[in-house]
């Protein structure tokens, strides 16, 4: 490529401001209202998780009782964080890898506006107890239209980038990226008309209500972590994806099963009796793109340990990627047929989710969010020990959640299979593993708090103005960027 | 800028970078330093696929199989009951056998239920309303004999009958859309409840009776007449035939069939 002519070979590096630049206002947006909305959920579930153990927390509190307060918790999580997190990265990786600037980022600004507010309607109607009940879809029933509607003009620009782009190659996050557009408004429309719309068996809409968790994650979040990922490794590291057919293999087998999961969460109700263990051996085979997604990007980056360590990106996104892992493992543990049922009624289905929306994608979203953010604000990241303290936290709080709830939900369920034993004392094996959560929730509070402290001065434009990346390790003199230095000296020394 | 952009390999997304040093620090110079670092990037990676992948694919394979095999036969929409999915009773605990009650509670028990329909007239507490629909509690029609009851019931009632001395003129339109154990339940209910006792039981054989007797009156038309006073009196003062039964016979709840009193124990 070095033999192309120079005028085409640096076309690139001017594209790219400009691209960043005509996108700058929604993904900042998008990227903090998430985290804005992180926050509220991680409260919410504070709260949620100690009214598991100690009912009298709060308990005076109307509009704050468990049904309430985990049910906000969740589609805040999901809503408000996750999928304005999802929207920021695909609308500004699309833009990225189609080399096409964003033409409608005004209609992207008043649909993402139109979304928050809907979330927030949709919260308030939740505490003030007009929810609908349906795990994951609480907020009123007016509220998924409008949902649904702004979600279709967030991304009508990312899908014509792809449509116009030049030449015929499409890279791997592009497949994934594209995947989710089109996966998200398939499942949430259909979930949604089956149970608020049309009059179907209520005992089948809780069978379609298992299954849109279930797709919303895989479809969804999985190919949007999975797409960031897969651009973000080659792009830090400088090495190409280690194998570029094993990452295609993953996409189609995600493709092929995503749809199936779900269902397993009846296993035993009076419904067709294949649908659970089509659900449950489809969350199982999530095993095959789960470890070919992991192994294919972390052979990318091996050997690059110094920048690992450095890089906050791929820190995040290794941690990310990790959890996709431990997801597709436990997917397999809890649907065998014989563990179904300690997970389907206990704390370990909630540990599945959230390994799923934090340990998994949201490490993906930060990653992401690390790496974008400099380049779309031109500023700096402030300070290393902002990232450490979110990094750490957040693992340490994410590990133990899922041990708490995993282990402390297996324990749970299996309390419950002695029948003739009071029900209290299942709930009272799930105590001590109920603290570990509430206590770990607050880790990750603490570690988003300073996430979103530290994007809100980025937002605010007061990043640090230097040609050297916020990296972990100490900057020293020795840097082969020469001294640290700040841009306003160069200039102030050029001129 | 972005008009007279051409990629430097079409095919390729926008992973590659060129360096030009100049320019890169011109662009250093004008704020883009973060964009400027990015790497170059060859993408398409063509190392073999690791032999541990192929494995544990396998592995996850071999377990969904089991999964399905334990689901029984794909896409069967009429199996719904998991084998052993939901665990038998141990003995000495749990579901012991058919539930049970004296009979004379099972079949009241019954015809609560079924008197929600007569409780629009009659009136839930079976008095009526004091003007056109007259009372079934002290009403010598309900506590007495029972075809004459059972008559009233299958075919409604037209024109005066005198209840509790005094005349009512309002007309009951038939009730039969009742079975034998429906119609046995819903008597006994009346004649036990509202202040009534009369403390017997009307059986589902002494129903079926009284629904023959309604065949032969309706005489292959669709609906019977709806009896009078007079006829009654005239033809239907006598109890329904069938075999009297001890009202505190233990009976099985779902079959209505005397059980052994060994199973009875509650």
């Amino acid at each position: 490529m070095a033999t192309d002519s120079d005028s085409i070979q640096h076309a690139d590096p001017d594209l790219r401001p400009a691209i960043d630049r005509s996108l700058r206002h929604p993904v900042m947006f998008f990227f903090t209202s998430a985290a804005a909305w992180l926050a509220v959920a991680l409260v919410l579930g504070i709260i949620a998780s100690a009214k598991s153990h100690a009912p009298e927390f709060m308990g005076n509190i109307g509009w704050l009782l468990y049904g309430k307060s985990q049910a906000a918790h969740l589609n805040t999580l999901v809503y408000g964080w996750g999928c304005q997190a999802a929207f920021g990265i695909i609308i500004w990786l699309m833009a990225r890898l189609s080399r096409k600037e964003c033409r409608n980022p005004g209609t992207i600004l008043v649909a993402g506006h139109v979304w928050n507010f809907a979330v927030l309607f949709g919260v308030i109607g939740i505490l003030s107890g007009q929810g609908t009940g349906v795990p994951w879809m609480e907020f009123p029933s007016a509220v998924w239209p409008v949902l649904l509607i702004s979600y279709v003009f967030i991304m009508v620009g990312s899908v014509v980038q792809f449509r116009c782009k030049e030449g015929g190659h499409t890279y791997i996050s592009q497949w994934y990226l594209l995947g989710a557009i089109v996966w998200f408004p398939w499942v949430y429309a259909t979930s949604n008309l089956l149970i608020f719309t049309f009059d179907g068996h209520p005992l089948m809409d809780a069978a379609i209500n298992s299954w849109f968790k279930s797709t919303f994650i895989l479809l969804f979040f999985v190919p949007v972590g999975v797409g960031a990922a897969y651009y973000l490794a080659p792009k830090v590291t400088g090495r190409p994806v280690h194998s570029y057919s094993l990452a295609q293999m993953g996409f189609w087998a995600l493709a092929v099963i995503g749809p199936w999961t779900g269902m397993q969460k009846l296993t035993g109700a009076p419904i067709p009796q294949f649908l659970p263990y089509v659900g449950a051996a489809a969350t199982v085979l999530f095993f095959i793109p789960a470890v070919t997604v992991a192994v294919n990007i972390l052979k990318t980056v091996s050997g690059h340990n110094t920048t690992i360590s450095a890089s906050p990106t791929l820190r995040f996104m290794i941690a990310g990627i990790i959890g996709l892992l431990v997801l597709g493992s436990i997917g397999v543990c809890l649907n065998f047929p014989s563990s179904i049922k300690y997970a389907q009624f206990s704390f370990a289905g909630y540990g599945y989710e959230i390994l799923a929306m934090y340990g998994f994608f949201s490490m993906c979203a930060f990653a992401t969010m690390y790496f974008v953010v400099p380049r779309i604000t031109r500023r700096e990241w402030l300070s290393r020990r902002f990232i450490r303290w979110h990094f750490y936290l957040s693992i340490y709080g994410m590990s133990t959640i899922v041990i708490c709830t995993i282990g402390g939900g297996l324990l749970q369920g299996a309390a419950q299979e002695y029948w003739n034993m009071p029900w209290s004392d299942a709930a009272t094996r799930g105590y001590a593993y109920g603290w570990g959560t509430t206590v770990s929730w607050l880790f990750i509070l603490f570690a988003n708090i300073f996430f979103l402290l530290h994007l809100l001065l980025m937002w605010a434009r007061l990043g640090r103005r230097s040609q050297h990346p916020t990296l972990l390790s100490k900057h020293t003199s020795e840097s082969p960027h020469g001294p640290e230095g700040d841009i306003d000296e160069i200039q102030a020394a050029n001129a | 800028m972005a008009d007279s952009y051409k990629p430097v390999d079409p095919d390729r997304p926008d992973l590659d970078e060129g360096t030009n040093v100049v320019r890169a620090h011109a662009a250093v110079l004008a704020d883009n330093a973060a964009v400027v670092r990015e790497r170059r990037v060859r993408e398409n990676g063509l190392e073999p696929v690791s032999l541990w992948v192929i494995v544990s694919s396998a592995f996850a394979l071999l377990v969904a199989g089991a999964v399905l095999n334990a689901g029984g036969a794909l896409f069967s929409y009429g199996e719904y009951k998991v084998d052993g999915y939901v665990q038998a009773a141990a003995p000495g605990g749990g579901d012991e056998g058919p539930y049970t009650a004296p009979m004379i509670d099972a079949l009241s028990k019954n015809g609560a239920k079924i008197y929600a329909k007569c409780a629009g007239c009659h009136g839930p507490d079976g008095m009526g309303d004091g003007a056109q629909f007259p009372p079934l509690g002290g009403s010598e029609w309900v506590t007495g004999d029972t075809q004459r009851l059972a008559m009233i019931i299958m075919n409604g009632v037209q024109g005066e009958i005198s209840v509790k001395g005094r005349t009512w003129n309002g007309n009951m339109p038939s009730q039969m859309v009742l079975n034998d154990v429906e119609l046995a339940s819903v008597m006994t209910y009346l004649r036990n409840n509202f202040g009534n006792s009369t403390g017997d039981i009307v059986t589902p054989e002494m129903a079926g009776a009284a629904l023959e007797l309604y065949k032969e009156r309706a005489d292959g038309a669709a609906v019977a007449p709806q009896v009078t006073e007079a006829e009654l009196n005239a033809d239907h003062g006598k109890m329904l035939s069938g075999e009297v039964i001890d009202p505190a016979t233990i009976v099985d709840l779902e079959t209505l069939q005397p059980v052994e009193a060994a199973g009875a124990a509650e």
